[in-house]
């Protein structure tokens, strides 16, 4: 700094002398005139776009995150399905041979196609899963039996791709559907048998082999459970060594002992969680595997910290007049902080613990570690039942090859971002609401 | 009543001590996992040897196809992904810093701010799967118009992803370090007529290096230890090269890939994934330490 003055002053001493101060240019001209001066104005202007560019650049970043996982995803909250004329013939549904029962009104649709390898093509347009929906009209409603109905019903996976990709134009041709499949299609939806219908399934069922049958529910359900479980453990425990550190904790070596720890557990790589939880809670404890249970007991370890130190600022917020004051009316040190401190510091705690919530919710390494990669049909109902994670859902469904869970990934992680915006919006509400600014 | 306040107060005490517990926990299971594997495989394999193949160790009594434990390409790989992540997050969480907390005015900040933090509570799942489906295609077909055969697992993609992940960190954290400098240092170095993009690199930056570095730092232990992204994009091939074309593994990679679904606790090659763990906790840990260290030591005060 001293020398850049000393330069600068050297400089316009010497122009001085020779009655020509860079200093002293017309205030109205923009551009400086000076070589040097017009020079340090260009690096201003650099710095300044470099700095802009940087939040730019991110902010893209982020817009086409957002675009891409949007445009390959929405096509999943769709369904195509196709209109097929069903005759409950009583005979086939006493034996529950309902395949058989699609599979003749197929044949009666298109009653040309003879050749075995064909029929099974034709047969195979019709989702696998689409049996187990005639079985359960049939059991809701028993009267259907030897009625004929239009029944619109999900094509297959790949008949599916193949269908939306058509239809939006969408993404580079990668399903294996040959010309007769296609012809097919294309008679079907001429005759207007063919449609897009909301995907109520990807909300209603668990986890599949088959594209078109694979949906999100257990997963969501599994990380309510976890999230329970974590929230239930990490909150009391935080809130609580929290109130200690603030205001009760003598300044010790065993305190600035406690505070170090706290803030290097806060910076512990998640995985190393994974670990502990594998070798403490699963090996040493034998608590169930891939259960909620230890999933959310780790990642209560994970949070505790962020809890600890959020509520720490929480209660440095309020200001000290409110315990003397309280104190001066005759309560007792636990009396101050229950009463007192603790109720008002409450919105600035619940905010913490929200946040850090989202950070459990997108979680997903220690989760692997305690194996919740499981594939999981079931709704988890207690919290040993085996159980998934939306965010590990979504990293299962990504390593499957199969092209029909590339758009369920997708959708799957706009369901979890939307679950992050929803948890953070109710951060922030909760933050203008309660707040109270000393 | 008296006797009621004691009572909640060890109540407090003992939460608090639980802390210090899982700490204890945390290296006691590790290391106790560590040192069995160092009784097996000695200590200058796993930090010298330049092989990396545990997966051919299944049980202990196959002798003779027990794998080998040399951890540098391993080391080797989390040093370069986490090298171009700081190479990405570090310029640009920097720069975005200054812009926001000297050049932009409230109303830029209202709608930036947000967005950066946005970037920062997306799971890194998704980062993985974008790193995937969108950042790897995009780099091969870059470097095929440029020449260049990039592996569609590579430790660039990987690096970039993470970078761009670990720049809102970076920002935050040095936005509060530069905007802890007093505004009467920046004033006396305007008022002598320097330009504010020199008050920052001048005046600014050098009296908030040691809250800066501590955030890069911090950053460096962030990529170090992340997972999602690198098990996705990065490869699990133990390559010993520093080419950021070709795929790499990490640390992290590896614990994943050798405990997801193994149960039994009993060969070399589970045992090996602690002593990565343990040797993970310990370059985090470290570099936690000097970070505090360096912002303790080092800051100089104004007030």
């Amino acid at each position: 700094m001293t020398r850049l003055f000393q330069r600068h002053t050297r400089i316009a001493v010497r122009r001085v002398q020779r009655k020509k101060s860079p200093f002293i240019y017309k205030s109205y001209s923009k551009k400086p005139k000076h070589r040097l001066l017009r020079k340090r104005k260009a690096q201003e202007q650099r710095f300044r776009r470099t700095g802009l560019a940087a939040i730019v650049l991110a902010s893209l970043f982020l817009v086409s995150l957002i675009w891409n996982i949007v445009a390959s995803g929405y096509s999943a909250f769709t369904q195509v399905q196709v209109r097929i004329p069903v005759t409950y013939e009583q005979g086939l549904i006493e034996k529950e041979a309902y395949r058989t029962i699609i599979q003749k009104s197929l044949t009666e649709l298109f009653p040309n196609v003879e050749n075995r390898s064909e029929k099974r093509a034709l047969f195979g347009l019709i989702s696998r899963n689409a049996p187990y929906i005639l079985q359960k009209e049939v059991q809701n409603n028993p009267s259907l039996v030897g009625e004929r109905h239009e029944v619109w019903l999900p094509v297959s996976s790949q008949i599916s791709i193949f269908y939306k990709q058509e239809l939006y134009r969408q993404g580079e041709r990668g399903g294996s559907v040959s010309p007769t499949e296609a012809a097919w299609i294309t008679a079907l939806a001429q005759s207007k048998r063919m449609r897009l219908s909301f995907n109520a399934a990807f909300f209603t069922n668990g986890d599949s082999r088959e594209a078109e049958r694979a949906g999100i529910l257990a997963s969501t359900a599994g990380s309510l459970l976890t999230i329970i479980v974590c929230v239930l453990m990490a909150f009391p425990l935080g809130v609580a060594t929290a109130i200690y550190l603030e205001e009760f904790a003598p300044k010790n070596w065993f305190t600035d002992f406690v505070e170090i720890n706290i803030n290097n557990l806060a910076a512990v790589p998640s995985i190393i969680f994974g670990l502990l939880g594998l070798a403490v809670y699963l090996n040493m404890f034998g608590l169930p595997r891939s259960s909620s249970l230890v999933g959310g007991m780790v990642l209560a370890l994970l949070i505790l910290p962020v809890i600890v130190i959020a509520t720490r600022n929480a209660l440095q917020a309020v200001p000290r007049s409110i315990r003397f004051a309280a104190a001066a009316l005759g309560a007792t040190p636990t009396q101050v902080v229950f009463h007192h401190t603790l109720i008002y510091a409450l919105p600035g705690i619940m905010t913490g613990v929200i946040l850090s919530i989202a950070r459990a919710f997108g979680e997903t390494a220690p989760l692997l570690m305690i194996g919740m990669v499981a594939f999981v049909v079931d709704v988890p109902k207690i919290f040993t039942d085996p159980a998934t994670t939306l965010p590990v859902q979504v990293y299962l469904w990504s390593n499957n090859p199969e092209l029909g869970f590339v758009e369920k990934t997708a959708a799957a992680i706009m369901v979890l971002l939307a679950f992050m915006a929803l948890i953070n919006l109710l951060a922030i509400y909760i933050r203008q609401r309660f707040e109270i600014k000393w | 009543m008296a006797k009621f306040e004691k009572y909640i107060r060890a109540g407090l005490l003992g939460c608090t001590i639980l802390s210090i517990v899982i700490t204890g926990l945390i290296i006691l299971s590790v290391s106790s996992e560590t040192f069995r594997f160092f009784s097996h495989v000695s200590a200058t394999e796993f930090f010298f040897g330049t092989e990396w193949s545990p997966q051919t160790a299944i049980r202990a009594d196959q002798a003779a196809s027990a794998g080998s434990f040399g951890a540098v390409p391993v080391f080797l790989g989390t040093f370069l992904v986490t090298l171009i992540a700081m190479a990405v997050a570090a310029p640009l969480g920097l720069y975005a810093a200054i812009y926001l907390s000297v050049y932009a005015g409230s109303r830029f900040r209202a709608w930036a701010k947000p967005i950066l933090e946005i970037l920062a509570g997306v799971p890194s799942v998704v980062y993985g799967y974008f790193a995937v489906i969108t950042i790897a295609p995009f780099l091969r077909s870059a470097g095929e118009m440029l020449g260049l055969s990039i592996a569609s697992e590579s430790a660039l993609t990987a690096g970039l992803v993470m970078g761009i992940m670990i720049t809102p960190f970076v920002m935050s954290l040095s936005e509060d370090v530069i905007s802890a400098v007093p505004k009467s240092l920046s004033f006396g170095s305007l008022a002598m007529g320097a330009t504010q993009s020199e008050t920052i690199k001048k005046v600014v930056l050098p009296a908030a290096l040691p809250g800066i570095v501590s955030a890069l730092l911090l950053g460096v232990s962030r990529g170090v230890g992340e997972t999602m992204v690198v098990v996705m994009a990065a490869g699990m091939a133990a390559n010993l090269t520093l080419n950021p074309l070709e795929s790499v593994t990490t640390a992290t990679v590896q614990i994943m890939t050798l405990l997801v679904g193994d149960h039994e606790f009993d060969s070399d090659k589970t045992l090996s994934a602690f002593a990565l763990g343990f040797s993970l906790f310990f370059m985090t840990l470290i570099l936690n330490i000097v970070a505090l260290v360096i912002v303790k030591r080092y800051r100089e005060r104004y007030d």
